[in-house]
């Protein structure tokens, strides 16, 4: 078998990649000394995808809202009982997320990693699915979704999607709602699993004190699909010009406002390197305008308008790309007004190019520190592998990344018309 | 099979002056460096809404750099470094932090020496504060006295959180315990500039401190950090009184408590009647993780798995007051038929019904958790405070090697000793 490494000799860090011929990469970044050995098994599938036409047929298969989660809650379950029990007993803990984009399941342990990486890779290429399972996963999803519906930072973020997109599924809840999961079934959780779950669809990822050969050795032989498969086709909803609404809100049993706001991107150039600068840049800005250093975010506390919990983020992905900033403020409609107000002044005044190469700087050296955790490599690889770009490209992107290049996406994104607010109000 | 535990632990402590204790933690693997300085304070009504303001006002500014914005602009050129401050509350103790995380200068391409930079920023933010007329600027007061009262008040936003800490509260009414780390609106509206600077002065001169040093750095950085806590002015330093842990419940108390929610609450707290540094404590712990520690534990496979009742369901300790409580969310119609499937968990493990699956998984559960705990130097620090917090000496090793000598008649002892205290729930209007 062939492997390929990569050193980035500035980081310290070295990444060792497999390719199998079913078209599955797999990777492993070694830890030195670290105690816990963290392995991921992502597809690429998540909650968007609820619209598609499978490899080898020609109609369009809708399916029900919240079907990508409630697969990765099913998959766990095994002829002979729950797969986490057999983690459980030699000391892992198993775990699996869905995302948007992916479903990905991990494993952590300090101890028997083959064995547990054996697991892993079995569970998951070996879905067993009864009708009985299924209809009791849906008391305890019901219960998840529940426990979302009175969590006030999740309704301000799903709220502000939904003001940003009136068709996009990003604006759906990944979890779905207990009307949509009522039609979950086990024909349509595997007519899913056999589109998806195709090797060359998934990435393998190792983070930890691990041999990479043997490590590598093992995906080798447990992958038991050559098969090239066709291109699943994806059927997304026409991009949507504009913003669907500027202003949405809910009441919820919350002390104070609660709030998330910022601008949709259209149209963004969301593949490989290019998506990682655009994202960067627009990150670099957010911090530039209100971050913690900004004249802007001082004033609005100390005005009493924001208080610490307030942050910034900026996502970006296959099909959609926004910025979002909120936290706390009795007057959220007051921060957007002052939020308005300061980049209207940057847009006359141009922006600071001193603090961009402070802030530039200090990201690097964030980035760094999050090289700290094998949990925290493995959160930001697995979504940028599936956009086309390595983890450690963000590293030398930093330097690709000029003044001009953050102007030019400044004037491109802050733009009031693709602006939204989302408030959680007190009941 | 003890050999991973045994290799890495290098936590020393190096020097103890004037009640100051100074702990290094030696780890080469991150590419960070940090620094935590913690005072320690009896958790008190009259102390804990002070002791939280004192923090977010020192953070505000210092006599060089007047305001947040100055502080977070050095962080910037300093390659990113973190600052800031904390309260939290481990049992009846109330403790105040300071830290500061930054890149080895390795990685900053740069003859940077982020060490001292980094001690000195956080020395400056304790002892240089920007000062009006002999106290704090009375705006920054103002200020960060409205964002305590929000933090109080907003308790509620979380509420699987709120639920846990509802029924700690209810519980230890008329005990210390029951105090929110953050104080009280009704104690914070009485505190004024003069009165939070003479509690300032308190804290830095009386409060015993304890002071880790974590990462890979030479000697002299060492040095140079005790030779700077050796310039603090320090006076007497305060006796804490230790928590009262023993405790005979009368009645079991019910809360019902509702607001507009989708989903119900339950929490169920209870006295474990064990302190940290007896024996039976490591039997309790284990205890726990059989009835509600992760995946392998009862309240998972039977209320989640067995009835579908939850999405969550766990129960946890807290160590340093001797609880343990068990919370879960759930429809609220079904609050009695999830309390009863719950009590039958420990019911089972009273009786010795513990099978060996869950024997052995939450000795493996017990034993991932701690190697894993030197992954991050945060959690390493996190568990030699609080060895030192609940006045026991265990290192990593030597604590797994007591949960290894527990016996399956350990755990239903220390199940046998548990008592149920307070049933709270959260539900709709």
């Amino acid at each position: 078998m062939e492997i390929k490494t990569i050193e980035y000799s500035k980081i310290n860090e070295k990444l060792y990649i497999y390719e199998h011929e079913s078209g599955l990469k797999a990777f492993v970044i070694p830890k030195k000394g670290y105690s816990k050995k963290y392995a991921s098994f992502g597809a690429h599938y998540g909650s968007i995808n609820n619209k598609f036409i499978a490899p080898y047929e020609k109609d369009v298969t809708a399916v029900p809202d919240g079907i990508a989660h409630f697969l990765e809650h099913k998959l766990f379950e095994q002829k002979d009982g729950s797969v986490m029990d057999k983690f459980s007993v030699i000391g892992a803990n198993p775990n699996a997320y869905t995302s948007f984009t992916q479903t990905v399941y991990l494993f952590s342990c300090t101890d028997k990693f083959s064995e547990n990486f054996n697991l892993l890779l079995d569970y998951v290429q070996n879905p067993y699915i009864t009708e009985e399972s299924v209809e009791k996963e849906k008391g305890i999803i019901g219960q998840e979704i529940r426990m979302y519906e009175d969590d006030p930072n999740w309704r301000a973020f799903f709220n502000l999607l939904r003001a940003f997109y009136k068709n996009n599924p990003v604006s759906i809840d990944i979890a779905g709602t207990v009307e949509s999961i009522s039609k979950i079934n086990r024909d349509n959780l595997l007519k899913c699993y056999n589109t998806f779950y195709h090797p060359s669809n998934m990435v393998i990822l190792v983070v930890g004190d691990v041999d990479p050969e043997s490590t590598l050795k093992m995906v080798e032989s447990s992958i038991k699909t050559t098969e090239h498969k066709p291109q699943i086709q994806r059927i997304f909803p026409q991009d949507e010009s504009g913003i669907n609404k500027s202003y949405v809100e809910q009441n919820l049993s919350v002390s104070i406002p609660i709030f998330q706001m910022g601008f949709k991107d259209e149209n963004p150039n969301t593949n490989g390197v290019e998506g990682l600068k655009q994202e960067i840049a627009t990150k670099l800005l957010l911090d530039m305008i209100m971050g913690r250093s900004s004249s802007l975010y001082n004033e609005l506390y100390e005005s009493g308008l924001i208080n610490s919990s307030f942050d910034s983020d900026y996502t970006i992905e296959e099909n959609y790309a926004f910025s979002m900033f909120g936290g706390e403020s009795s007057e959220p409609l007051k921060v957007r007004d002052k939020i308005m107000e300061e980049i209207n002044a940057i847009k006359a005044n141009g922006l600071d190019e001193k603090s961009f190469t402070r802030i530039k700087n200090a990201t690097k050296g964030r980035f760094i520190k999050q090289l700290n955790s094998v949990e925290r490599i493995s959160h930001l690889f697995i979504p940028a592998y599936f956009r086309g770009a390595l983890m450690f490209d963000y590293f030398d992107v930093y330097d690709k990344i000029t003044f001009e290049y953050v102007n030019e996406v400044f004037s491109k994104h802050f733009r009031e018309e693709n602006l939204a607010l989302s408030v959680v109000k007190p009941v | 099979m003890m050999s991973n535990l045994n290799s890495e632990e290098k936590v020393a402590i190096i020097d103890s002056f004037n009640g100051i204790e100074v702990y290094r933690v030696y780890a080469d693997k991150f590419k960070t460096n940090s620094i935590n300085i913690f005072f320690q304070d009896e958790l008190s009504k009259e102390n804990a809404a002070k002791n939280a303001l004192v923090p977010a006002v020192l953070r505000r500014g210092t006599s060089r750099r007047k305001s947040s914005r100055e502080i977070a602009f050095y962080l910037e050129e300093l390659y990113g470094s973190a600052f800031d401050c904390a309260v939290s509350k481990k049992g009846e103790y109330q403790i105040i932090q300071f830290y500061a995380d930054y890149v080895s200068d390795k990685y900053t391409g740069n003859n940077t020496n982020l060490f001292k930079d980094c001690l000195e920023l956080l020395f400056e933010i304790i002892t240089e504060p920007l000062l009006e007329n002999g106290a704090f600027k009375k705006d920054y007061l103002e200020q960060e006295k409205d964002n305590l009262k929000k933090i109080i008040e907003g308790r509620m936003n979380d509420k699987v959180q709120y639920a846990v800490e509802r029924c700690f509260e209810e519980m230890c009414k008329g005990e210390p315990f029951e105090i929110y780390e953050y104080g009280s609106i009704e104690d914070l509206n009485k505190i004024d500039a003069g009165s939070l600077y003479d509690h300032y002065k308190y804290i830095l001169e009386s409060l015993p401190m304890k002071v880790f040093i974590s990462g890979d750095m030479e000697d002299a950085k060492i040095e140079y950090a005790i030779k700077m806590l050796k310039t603090l002015k320090r006076g007497n330093i305060k006796d804490l009184a230790s928590p009262q842990i023993i405790k005979n419940v009368a009645d079991t108390r019910t809360v019902t408590e509702k607001l507009d929610v989708s989903q119900g609450k339950l929490s169920i707290g209870f006295r474990t009647n064990t302190t940290p540094s007896e024996k039976d404590y490591y039997s309790l712990v284990v205890c726990n993780s059989i009835l509600g520690g992760g995946i392998h534990s009862k309240l998972f496979q039977n209320v989640r798995e067995k009835e579908s009742l939850a999405y969550y369901a766990f129960s946890r300790l807290e160590k340093f007051k001797g609880l343990m409580l068990i919370s879960c969310g759930i429809e609220t119609a079904n609050k009695d038929k999830a309390f009863d499937v719950i009590m039958k968990q420990i019911e089972e493990i009273r009786q010795g019904n513990i099978s060996d699956y869950e024997y052995d998984s939450s000795f493996k559960s017990i034993k991932t958790g701690l190697e894993s705990l030197k992954d991050s130097q945060l959690s390493i620090v996190d568990f030699y405070l609080s060895q030192k917090i609940s006045n026991t000496t265990d290192t990593l090793k030597t604590l797994y090697e007591k949960f290894e000598a527990v016996t399956r008649d350990d755990i239903v002892a220390a199940a046998k000793k548990v008592k149920l205290d307070t049933v709270y729930f959260l539900t709709s209007k």
